[in-house]
């Protein structure tokens, strides 16, 4: 056997169990979503074939219409929220002062925590009665039961969890920035929100690409904290994608429709995904040249 | 004095940040100690008086045990590190170090399936898994994540490229076949990026939800997520209870990230690399 044959034969081996996870869990699974889409199926009985009548259906459904509404806001509201939060916090840890890694610490902790349970403690903090929050502000808000601050809330409390997470990247964004640029803009006389400006956020833009994408990706997806502290309520207006393919498949056992909801979550974040890309390598090009 | 000013500015900041994160964990565990006519009757922030271990008995060895969750999550959490480790560190390597037709071209479909939300393949999940009879089981809930993850495969595979050819050729000579070269060679170098795996893949399991939400249904194979959301929504109000299980669910990683704080800050910082 010759050595090329022979390393043929020990590369498909070693891949072997991971082309059944690849293959079986990831790649089988987007076809299977795309054929039950077409049926309409509850598991029980026969799925029937009803072409792309459950696209039409749920494209149609001010429910689902709703859903992408109050997940596109949530994204809208978690996003600069987080990623500001998080510069500005790697910012004054970048500082390096004394007891800085027991703060770095203490702000990663709700990444180790998790989601569900600190959805659980935070429903109870933002209890309109029990709750600690209220007792705090001495009065009394509905802040998970009113259709105004419902999807706020369980907003913030997923800005909370990220924060220390999407800092850590900031942080070591800004530890790959040489010093000395910053220095030579001090030296022409640039002010610190100036050299911040120019200097800083420029060169942190492939950290900043990183931290966007991924966390439009995540939040596209959020479940758990909204199933601890909503479900989906009040009247639908924590009801996000995730959670409304969540009780379409296993609280209605309607399968076609919760697959061609899950086609086209899939497709618009490969849609953002592509536009975030492209946006970054123009601005990129554009300003760094 | 501009200099002390802004220390002073900075360490307000990070402290005004460190109790709002904070105040949640405290104020759970200062709840889970009061008992449930303590907190019916007096404010929520109300110091507890006495302090009760009873909420946590429950949880322990009373009705509501979460014992059996635990051992659960444990073995769930086991099975998916050994296997995803196993098996992305063995694809890693056929990526990295071997020549093949079809190689860069699996590696590209690797790479793609990234792309792929895990909420996007919830439903085909566990209509696959329903075929194979192994919805309700222990298998149902691990079998996706066993086999390795595009993720960490990506990772390893960057890692094992860094290493110098000579190294592995001068182990080959020595007539060493791939797996040993792998086993003495590529893995005790790559300890920091399967330390990092190792973290991330804990942390992962050990909070997932949805999944075991869908795949299980009743007590006998529930992780403790699961158990935590059953019982507030059983026991609706009772918080002191509720507090205490979340307490408990939170309570072994953050052993562990006490212990390991530095590795585990670090951990999130190289897994985000490019």
């Amino acid at each position: 056997m010759t050595a090329r044959r022979r390393d043929t034969l020990a590369g498909y081996a070693l891949l072997a169990p991971s082309l059944v996870g690849v293959g079986g869990f990831l790649l089988l699974p987007v076809a299977i979503v795309l054929g039950i889409s077409l049926f309409r199926w509850d598991l029980v009985s026969p799925a029937h074939w009803t072409g792309l009548d459950n696209y039409h259906s749920i494209l149609t459904d001010p429910a689902f219409g709703r859903s992408l509404a109050v997940t596109a806001f949530f994204v809208l509201l978690v996003i600069p929220v987080q990623t500001a939060l998080g510069l500005t916090a790697a910012v004054l840890l970048d500082q390096r002062l004394p007891g800085s890694t027991v703060f770095r610490a203490i702000l990663v902790l709700p990444w180790i925590s998790a989601p569900l349970a600190l959805g659980v403690v935070w429903r109870w903090l933002l209890d309109p009665s029990d709750g600690a929050v209220n007792q705090l502000l001495g009065h009394r808000v509905e802040w998970l039961t009113s259709p105004v601050l419902a999807l706020p809330s369980v907003a913030a409390v997923t800005v909370w969890t990220n924060v220390g997470y999407v800092a850590l990247f900031f942080l070591a964004g800004l530890a790959g920035i040489p010093p000395q640029y910053a220095e030579a803009a001090r030296i022409d006389g640039a002010g610190p929100w100036q050299r911040f400006r120019a200097i800083t956020l420029p060169l942190l833009r492939p950290t900043m690409f990183f931290v966007l994408v991924t966390g439009v990706i995540s939040s596209f997806q959020v479940f758990d904290t909204v199933y601890a502290m909503t479900q989906g309520g009040p009247a639908g207006r924590t009801e996000v994608v995730a959670y409304a393919i969540y009780r379409e498949a296993f609280v209605d056992f309607r399968m076609g429709r919760a697959a061609a909801m899950s086609v086209l979550l899939f497709l618009l974040l490969i849609t953002v995904t592509i536009a975030q890309q492209s946006y970054f390598r123009r601005r990129t090009t554009y300003e760094m040249g | 004095m501009r200099i002390l000013r802004r220390a002073v500015l900075t360490y307000l900041a990070l402290g005004l940040g460190a109790i709002v994160i904070l105040a949640p964990y405290l104020m759970s565990v200062q709840t889970s100690v009061k008992t449930p006519r303590q907190f019916a009757q007096q404010p929520p922030l109300a110091p507890p008086d006495p302090v009760t271990g009873a909420n946590y008995a429950k949880l322990l060895v009373g009705g509501h045990t979460l014992i059996p969750p635990l051992v659960i999550t444990v073995q769930v959490v086991l099975v998916v590190v050994l296997g995803q480790l196993t098996c992305s560190v063995l694809a890693a390597y056929a990526f990295a170090r071997l020549d093949f037709p079809g190689r860069d071209a699996l590696f590209w479909v690797y790479l793609a399936t990234l792309m792929v939300p895990a909420v996007a393949v919830l439903v085909p999940r566990f209509v696959l898994l329903s075929e194979a009879g192994l919805v309700n089981t222990f298998w149902g809930i691990v079998l996706p994540a066993t086999f390795g993850s595009p993720y960490a495969i990506f990772l390893l595979r960057q890692f094992f490229r860094a290493v110098p050819q000579e190294l592995l050729d001068a182990a080959r000579i020595d007539g060493a076949g791939h797996l040993r070269v792998l086993r003495h060679v590529l893995l005790p170098l790559s300890r920091p990026i399967l330390a990092t795996l190792l973290i991330i893949t804990v942390v992962t399991h050990w909070n997932d939800f949805l999944w075991p939400l869908v795949v299980t249904s009743g007590a006998r194979w529930q992780v403790l997520t699961v158990a935590v959301a059953g019982l507030q929504s059983q026991y609706h109000g009772n918080w002191t209870l509720v507090l205490a299980a979340t307490t408990l669910a939170t309570l072994p990683l953050l052993v562990l990230f006490v212990i390991f704080q530095k590795h585990i800050v670090r951990s999130i910082t190289i897994s985000g690399m490019r």
